[in-house]
């Protein structure tokens, strides 16, 4: 009897506790689990933000068409109501742009209007029908935007010192530039107005903005969470420069007489600065 | 109308690849678009699991709400395909999609990316039926010729089913059923009290 317990206590029951533990299965995991443990790996950060990125970049869409209609009407209705703006001619001129910055100017405009159409195209691919064309006009985009980087870089470096915030930019956005004045007045302005200026720090360091996240989005080679905020960022930020440079095309083009002009030849009339500029030309005057 | 489905039985699925393999081969896609891939959890380890992801050919497709150019449309069986004549190679699809079904070419001149090639189901494209654009654009047209996609046609296990969502649906749920552990769905399966 002893030997047969003692038998049992050292053979028996090792086994025993050894063949279970060898044999123990792992715990059943349902194909829920599985898939609970799968789903992050195979949808990344989309359950997060997927839905909030689909409606947000077709949004892009409505806002880039508001701008692209309700802009030029604005216009339209501003240039019945107010007029462009007109100075008495004394013919006296003053040299307002060198001939560097000129060019400079004009090559940054000429690769910035190419920017702005290819981009739309992109925008607005379905009603040009896509296709080769479209596919054209981004390489064109690509293109364009190298072309402007070393525009963009000479345009900061030539006009930074004239760009820097004043006070009286606040006031100049106060009286809207005084483009709803009927009467002609002096507006709080320097060399550039505050809508200048606005446009000048858009264009550069928000250019520099755009490049970085336009040439990511290009290589395509960054986390696709990542290219989802670039897209956001980018088309944020392409509105407000599309915006700016429909304002600026319209100011230079038709709102104020001259403006056009005086790109060209680098002489502004006396009576614009002095009404236009005030601040610039009382340093000119002393 | 049928609804076509992809469904990989995860219990099924050994991670061979031989899917990805049929797919590439099968419709000649150049090296670096890969329409169907397999991802793997706890390689080596107790509780290796791995599935097949393709396009899912979702019924509210992300990727048709957000395309431009409307170069993306979905089929009366719920297949999702591209029109590679109007694409432009955004990829607006590929951000919007939870799967990173859309694959892109870059083959052009300084890698700028082509029009967008994606699993077709093996359904083609929009260019006519069994013609040589369909071939060269799309690959093979298999569902018109009555088979099932390659990938699942090959599928060793028998883990990748496609085809029609309410029979492959009956197929799995069956098999749940043999395999014994209870409700394949349900509210108490897909959420925690």
């Amino acid at each position: 009897m002893k030997k047969l317990v003692l038998f049992l206590l050292l053979i028996i029951v090792p086994a025993a506790v050894l063949a279970a533990g060898l044999l123990r299965v792992p715990a059943t995991v349902s194909t829920t689990e599985i898939f609970r443990a799968l789903n992050p790996i195979i949808t990344d950060a989309w359950p997060r933000e997927g839905r909030e990125f689909i409606t947000r970049v077709n949004s892009f869409k409505n806002y880039y068409g508001v701008l692209l209609a309700g802009l030029p009407l604005i216009f339209l209705v501003h240039y019945v109501v107010f007029g462009p703006k007109k100075f008495p001619e004394s013919g006296e001129k003053v040299f307002y742009y060198g001939v560097f910055l000129r060019l400079v100017h004009w090559g940054a405009a000429l690769t910035m209007s190419l920017l702005v159409l290819s981009g739309l195209a992109v925008i607005f691919a379905k009603f040009l029908g896509g296709g080769a064309l479209v596919l054209k006009l981004r390489a064109v985009h690509v293109g364009a935007a190298f072309s402007f980087v070393p525009f963009g870089v000479l345009l900061f470096l030539l006009l930074l010192k004239d760009m820097f915030p004043a006070p009286y930019d606040l006031k100049w956005f106060l009286v809207l530039g005084g483009y709803l004045w009927r009467r002609q007045r002096p507006v709080p302005a320097g060399k550039f107005n505050a809508g200048q200026k606005l446009w000048f720090w858009l264009g550069t360091v928000g250019g520099i903005v755009m490049f970085y996240t336009g040439y990511t989005l290009y290589q395509f080679k960054a986390p696709v969470s990542v290219l989802r905020q670039y897209l956001v960022i980018h088309l944020s930020l392409g509105l407000a420069v599309f915006g700016l440079f429909l304002v600026h095309l319209y100011m230079s083009l038709l709102a104020v007489k001259g403006a056009l002009r005086s790109m060209i030849s680098g002489y502004k009339d006396r009576e614009e600065v002095a009404y236009m500029h005030p601040k610039y030309y009382e340093k000119l005057k002393s | 109308m049928a609804r076509m489905k992809f469904l990989c039985d995860i219990e099924r699925c050994i991670a061979c690849n031989g899917c990805v393999v049929a797919c590439k081969e099968g419709h000649q896609l150049p090296t670096g678009i890969y329409r169907r891939r397999v991802i793997i959890i706890n390689e080596g380890k107790p509780g290796e699991h791995s599935i097949s992801i393709a396009c899912m050919h979702c019924s509210d497709a992300p990727c048709i709400a957000v395309c431009p150019t409307g170069a993306l449309y979905q089929r009366e069986d719920g297949i999702v395909l591209v029109n590679k004549d109007v694409c432009i190679g955004c990829g607006y699809c590929f951000m919007a999609c939870p799967f990173g079904a859309p694959q892109f070419p870059r083959d052009n001149a300084f890698g700028a990316r082509g029009a967008m090639d994606k699993c077709t189901f093996c359904a083609g494209g929009p260019a006519p039926t069994f013609s040589e654009k369909e071939r060269r654009l799309y690959g093979q047209n298999r569902i018109a010729e009555g088979k099932v996609p390659l990938c699942a046609g090959m599928c060793s296990t028998k883990a990748l089913l496609a085809g029609d969502g309410a029979v492959i649906a009956d197929i799995f749920q069956a098999r749940v059923a043999k395999r014994g552990s209870g409700l394949a769905w349900g509210w108490s399966r897909a959420y925690k009290d």
